[in-house]
């Protein structure tokens, strides 16, 4: 087995596909605060691409506006090569499942997922859908997430789980070339997350379709992206392979706001040193360092246990930083001394203006 | 559980009831207040015309000779139909006028929305009565009087109130409900009739019954559209019991309550529907 780490294996970066969505020099304001402040990425195609970042980074107005529900102030956006910039949402053959569902409370589930398709058909006499092909398609996509009983329940008779795979059943029921989802955990409880999550990704494999997913939460960008892009105050801070950005963060931004528990930071020389909690081991002060770890002395301050481990705080001359223990290793106390050394691949240096140093 | 806190759960239950009572009070006040012009016009409709002007409420000789009077010798079911066609047409047509402009000014945004709020909300601090002699002239020439459409039209032009509160109601959809439609290929009508109506039926319900019951009881208009006494609405036709030798207040009564009579109907059937539109809304 290779594929614990998101590596080069995954087919979405082995084929250099052209890019299914991508964002040139894109700007955004509303009123006086620049949501966007020139934005460039990429989705590549067929990728589970993840958009992650704190609160009030522009990823959410990014999602509109590849859905065509926001205009950029200037810059091009363009979808399967085409520049769409200008074209109304609804053209761009995009579905998206929003943080709240906006399931349309009148209409029976069965009809929640079928408007667009008797959109279509009214739209389209001739080529689009007929009523059996409707048909089909809805029961296709409900056997798919398991809905086939609720067909005639109305929203506010199910629960959010159910809700939630109504509006990805609406969604994806149209077949389209991309599908956003905004938020789409948020509103579930934590137990359903984790299994959404894994139907999300299950859905990815099985449609191939392109899929971009917002999110806050680094935890969930990291364990279901193929394709991650951490944004940053309206700019892009880093995109790449999952594994990459968490093992060769560009900035201190980065480098913090994923992982948890977070990197932790010390200053030397002139040059912050950066560590992942379960980097470091704690030894005792016989131990003789080895050459070019990093070593650092703290006092445990608390401790939280964690079933298989705990997580140490401590602080020392350096600064306060937390260690991650695992079972099986020495156990720390509040008050215990601890010594850390980090070996020096795991370290990560960073200039005076928070770039990654080589 | 200690004392005092005993007393003090107590004292708060004493202090609700009384809250309570005192409201109930209140509200059976008004509801009495209401009531009683009411109430007695129905039992004085029931009197012989010798005993209208007894302070006694209910009748030593209660009869329906007014009732019978007023349905053989007064046109009541001709004025009701007409009364009621001139209610519907208003309250149909304010109603799309009021769902197509709300719409229209949340949706699209237009440049001159704020001129047309601005001008809507003056409107509504227009006397009808200064405009009614305009409005009258005009239709005149049209060739509009004693016509449903003399009637109707001109009274859509107090559209302002329907428009301004449905303009509230649209706008406090869900956004995510347009734009889900809107990337479902919903086209601006459809997305109109299939997501934003239904999201206003408990409005709309309410207004269409506002409406119906205002114009229902509208006199100044009818009476100068449609004059002749026996092919006007009822309102107009109720002042036929003023005649030369006095008011026949019996049978002014009688046709009064029985013209009533459809209000509550409509009343009551849309009620039921209001709460029921009101109950199964809701989003998530």
């Amino acid at each position: 087995m290779t594929a614990l780490l998101p590596s080069a294996s995954r087919p979405s970066d082995r084929t250099p596909a052209p890019p299914h969505v991508e964002l040139a020099g894109v700007t955004r304001t509303f009123g006086t605060t620049l949501a966007l402040a020139g934005v460039d990425l990429a989705v590549p195609a067929g990728s589970l691409t993840v958009i992650v970042g704190p609160s009030g980074c522009g990823k959410s107005t990014i999602l509109r506006m590849i859905a065509g529900l926001d205009a950029p102030d200037s810059g091009t956006l363009r979808i399967a090569g085409d520049d769409v910039t200008a074209r109304a949402a609804g053209e761009r053959d995009v579905a998206m499942v929003f943080q709240d569902y906006a399931l349309f409370p009148h209409m029976t589930v069965e009809g929640n997922i079928s408007f667009g398709l008797r959109l279509q058909a009214r739209h389209h006499r001739r080529s689009g859908p007929g009523r059996d092909e409707i048909r089909a398609r809805v029961g296709e996509v409900c056997a798919l997430l398991g809905l086939d009983n609720l067909l005639h329940r109305r929203p506010a008779q199910l629960s959010g789980g159910q809700r939630q795979r109504v509006a990805l059943a609406r969604a994806i029921v149209r077949r389209p070339a991309l599908l956003l989802l905004d938020e789409p955990l948020s509103a579930l409880d934590p137990q359903l997350r984790a299994s959404a999550r894994a139907e999300i990704r299950r859905l990815h494999r099985e449609l191939g379709t392109t899929l971009v997913l917002v999110t806050h939460d680094q935890h969930e960008a990291l364990s279901m992206a193929t394709h991650l892009i951490v944004m940053d105050q309206g700019t892009v801070a880093q995109s790449g392979n999952p594994g990459e950005l968490y093992r060769h963060p560009c900035n201190e931004l980065v480098a913090t706001f994923l992982g948890t528990p977070r990197m932790n930071l010390h200053d030397r020389d002139g040059v912050r040193i950066g560590w992942r909690p379960a980097d470091g081991r704690s030894a005792t002060h016989r131990d003789g360092v080895p050459p070019g770890a990093f070593l650092v002395d703290g006092v445990v301050e608390s401790c939280e246990f964690t079933g298989d481990g705990q997580h140490a705080r401590c602080a020392g001359p350096d600064g306060t930083f937390v260690l991650v223990q695992r079972e099986g290793e020495s156990w720390l106390e509040p008050g215990d001394t601890a010594r850390v050394t980090v070996p020096a691949a795991r370290l990560h240096r960073f200039g005076p203006d928070g770039r990654r140093l080589p | 559980m200690s004392e005092p806190a005993e007393n003090s759960t107590l004292g708060r239950r004493h202090r609700v009831r009384l809250a309570v009572a005192g409201w109930h009070l209140t509200l059976g006040t008004l509801c009495a207040l209401t009531a009683f012009p009411l109430l007695w016009a129905v039992l004085t409709s029931l009197k012989p015309a010798n005993e209208v002007f007894t302070t006694t409420p209910l009748s030593a000789h209660p009869t329906l000779d007014n009732y019978a009077d007023v349905l053989t010798r007064w046109p009541a079911g001709e004025l009701i139909g007409r009364t009621a066609v001139m209610a519907t047409g208003v309250a149909v047509g304010q109603l799309v006028i009021a769902v197509l402009a709300a719409f229209a000014l949340a949706y699209f945004r237009p440049g001159a929305r704020p001129l047309v709020l601005g001008l809507t909300t003056v409107s509504l601090a227009i006397p009808p009565q200064a405009l009614i002699v305009p409005q009258f002239l005009l239709t005149a020439r049209l060739g509009w009087l004693d016509t449903e459409a003399g009637l109707i039209v001109p009274q859509l032009g107090s559209s302002a109130l329907a428009v301004l509160v449905l303009l509230q109601h649209v706008e406090a959809l869900p956004p995510s409900l347009i734009a889900a439609a809107r990337l479902e290929g919903a086209r601006p009508a459809e997305l109109l009739w299939h997501v934003v109506l239904p999201g206003l039926r408990p409005a709309v319900a309410a207004l269409g019954v506002l409406v119906f019951i205002t114009t229902w009881n509208e006199y100044l208009w009818p009476l100068l559209v449609t004059p002749d006494a026996l092919h006007t609405t009822v309102q107009v036709g109720l002042a036929q019991f003023e005649t030369a030798e006095g008011i026949n207040y019996g049978g002014l009564l009688a046709a009064a309550t029985l013209t009533s009579l459809p209000i509550v109907l409509v009343y009551l059937a849309a009620s039921r529907r209001i709460t029921d539109a009101f109950l199964t809304s809701g989003l998530r």
